[in-house]
């Protein structure tokens, strides 16, 4: 089989669709299956297996599974826990722009024509995340009651 | 080279309207925090509105140095269209939903509101997938939270928490088919995958593009209540107030249809398709979506004694009016007339006239008493002349009788779906027109059903109402928009055909049989 011819467009070369190259999804995906079962059968396999009812048990993050779904939590987890998550995808945005964008082998064109503004972009981010902030701090979510 | 980094760095003044909508959120949210109230960041915010719809009408963007295939965003008329809808729209709805809303959360709703219209101005704009997927999503968002502000009863949360599972569910089948589109094509950029389309380089794999058009209708489906995806409308409008029920009857309809012209691939940068390169299975399952979201949307209509929960299947009908629009787009051998332009002429009838039923029941309701059965209108005409009056135009205009926008609208509709050139689909459009008909006069039945309840029956326990000024300023709007467009609809046709025309010639790329 031949491999199809590349595709030109307005943009560039571009390579053609080949299903070929999605190979490594297919090496994932055994080795997901692969570890499920093997995890699963190899604790069938070696475990002692004393049954108790506590065991027999599903097992639910340490929660008891059976009883009313409705618990109460205090509210404060889930404030702190979505501040995090702000300040958790700042990093992650900001670490590739870090590493990437202003490396020493960068594209001089690159430099010459986004640099400053993928910087001012970068500032509008840390912007709008200054609002947020601002905003939680106003409404009290990191007073700790 | 020099066109492409032109184009990419021009993403920023194409962007300008939104950003003015954004900015403004952040000082009404910042402001907000330290100050509450209502009138101060109200005004600011139509500020906002003002100052976006200035640059949008005086600062036109000029596409002719940007190259499609790059670009991010393409601010053509569809999306010029889009703009001048969204921000109309978020001032109606603003004023719509003001008497509603109290002291201390006016800020966050009314932030919310900014940005929520940003979303659509970019899903106006969108020309890649990840800017789509971004700017549908700054829709849902906001509107999570403005579903939960208002009220904290129980239907409120039930509304709140069903539309917000429902809706992070739609948009994870629409990620979805877009990663299909992607894989696929090898590009997010929608130009280019049209271009990748109309070269029939994707032909090859017929399942994974099928497999992924679908997940995108899907997605989609959802903003714009077609029928499987129509569940979740009459429960969230019923549980929350009226200025978030028309809020969501309005602005995720807009936004979805314009997302499924750009996708499409009727209007936008590439090319555009006909009806062999989309395939046949896409007008069919157009054709099918369209068939059932108005049956189905009609008939549950009709059981309906909660006039909030009437206006969601009502909704779900009209949605299939325009669905037709969608499906015959392809087969069209002049697309001026039905298509694309009848589907944007009727969003605007369609807003009319459904926000404008809402602001009545705002007009009727106080915080004590919330107005949305049937057996609460009775008597109306009586007790509210002007409002039962104003009920009754928007109700005639949701059946399509003459001089109202809703016969405008479905006149431009159905003339499109009859007038297909192609023989054998000709005489699949024309049952698709007999089925359209038998809709519209059961939809007749449940509109007329409830002007008689207002015009023929006596006040069981008379209404106070509370419509103050800035809710009649919203009814006089829709009022307005609904008697315009039905009596002299060629302004608003001529701004609909020219936003709808396709920029592209059907076969204009070079190098072609």
């Amino acid at each position: 089989m031949s491999l199809p011819e590349p595709i030109i467009t307005p943009a560039g070369l571009e390579a053609p669709f080949d299903l070929s190259t999605y190979y490594p999804i297919l090496i994932y995906s055994v080795i997901v299956i692969g570890f499920s079962v093997v995890t699963l059968f190899g604790s069938w396999l070696i475990s002692p297996g004393k049954r108790t009812a506590v065991k027999m048990m599903p097992y639910e993050s340490g929660m008891d599974p059976i009883g009313d779904a409705r618990q109460r939590f205090d509210v404060k987890f889930y404030l702190i826990a979505i501040l995090f998550l702000v300040f958790d995808v700042e990093l992650l945005f900001l670490y590739p722009w870090a590493v990437v964008a202003y490396r020493e082998g960068a594209d001089a064109l690159w430099k010459a024509e986004f640099g400053r503004l993928v910087f001012c972009e970068i500032l509008v981010f840390f912007a709008s995340l200054a609002v947020a902030y601002v905003y939680a701090w106003r409404k009290g979510v990191f007073a700790w009651r | 080279m020099d066109a492409s980094i032109a184009t990419l760095q021009s993403a920023f003044r194409q962007g300008a309207p939104e950003a003015v909508l954004i900015l403004t959120a952040f000082v009404v949210f910042l402001g907000g925090a330290f100050r509450p109230g209502k009138l101060v960041w109200g005004f600011v915010c139509l500020l906002g509105f003002v100052g976006a719809l200035l640059v949008v009408l005086w600062h036109p963007f000029d596409l002719s140095k940007c190259v499609p295939t790059v670009s991010v965003l393409w601010t053509d008329p569809l999306c010029h269209y889009t703009r001048i809808v969204a921000i109309v729209g978020g001032v109606v709805l603003l004023l719509a939903s003001w008497d509603e809303l109290p002291h201390t959360q006016a800020a966050d709703y009314f932030a919310c509101l900014l940005i929520l219209t940003a979303g659509v101005g970019l899903v106006g704009a969108a020309n890649e997938l990840v800017t789509m997927f971004l700017a549908l999503e700054l829709i849902s968002i906001p509107t999570y939270v403005m579903l939960y502000l208002p009220r904290t009863g129980r239907p409120a949360q039930e509304a709140a928490v069903k539309y917000f599972l429902l809706s992070i569910f739609s948009s994870a089948l629409l990620l979805f088919g877009f990663s299909y589109l992607y894989g696929v094509t090898g590009t997010t950029n929608i130009a280019a995958i049209h271009e990748a389309f109309a070269r029939r380089e994707v032909t090859m794999l017929p399942g994974l593009v099928m497999a992924g058009s679908l997940f995108v209708v899907a997605g989609l489906g959802f903003r714009i209540t077609a029928v499987p995806f129509h569940f979740y409308a009459p429960d969230v409008y019923q549980g929350t107030g009226n200025g978030p029920a028309a809020l969501l009857a309005f602005i995720p309809k807009v936004a979805g249809f314009v997302a499924f012209i750009r996708l499409l691939g009727f209007t936008g940068p590439g090319p555009v398709l006909s009806a062999i390169e989309v395939g046949v299975e896409m007008p069919l399952l157009l054709w099918i979506l369209a068939a059932i979201t108005m049956t189905i949307g009609n008939v549950l209509a009709v059981w309906q004694d909660d006039v909030k929960r009437m206006l969601a299947y009502s909704g779900v009908a009209h949605s299939g009016y325009m669905l037709l629009g969608l499906a015959v787009n392809p087969y069209l051998a002049d697309k001026a007339n039905g298509g694309v332009p009848a589907i944007l002429f009727y969003l605007i009838a369609y807003g009319a006239m459904t926000v404008g039923a809402f602001a009545v029941l705002q007009a009727l309701s106080t915080d004590n008493r919330a107005v949305s059965r049937n057996d609460d209108l009775a008597g109306l005409a009586e007790t509210h002349p002007g409002l039962a009056m104003a009920l009754a135009l928007f109700l005639f205009s949701m059946i399509g009788l003459p001089l109202t926008a809703g016969f405008a609208g479905k006149f431009q509709l159905f003339v499109g779906v009859l007038s297909t050139t192609a023989p054998a689909e000709s005489q699949m459009f024309r049952w698709l027109a007999l089925i359209a008909a038998v809709n519209a006069a059961i939809g007749a039945f449940y509109y007329l059903r409830l002007i008689g309840i207002m015009y023929l029956r006596t006040a069981i326990r008379p209404l106070p109402g509370r419509a103050g000024l800035t809710g009649v300023l919203a009814l006089a709007a829709c009022v307005g928009f609904t008697v315009w467009l039905g009596v002299y609809p060629a302004a608003v046709v001529k701004f609909t055909r020219n936003a709808g025309q396709a920029a592209y010639p059907v076969h204009h790329l070079a190098g072609r049989p």
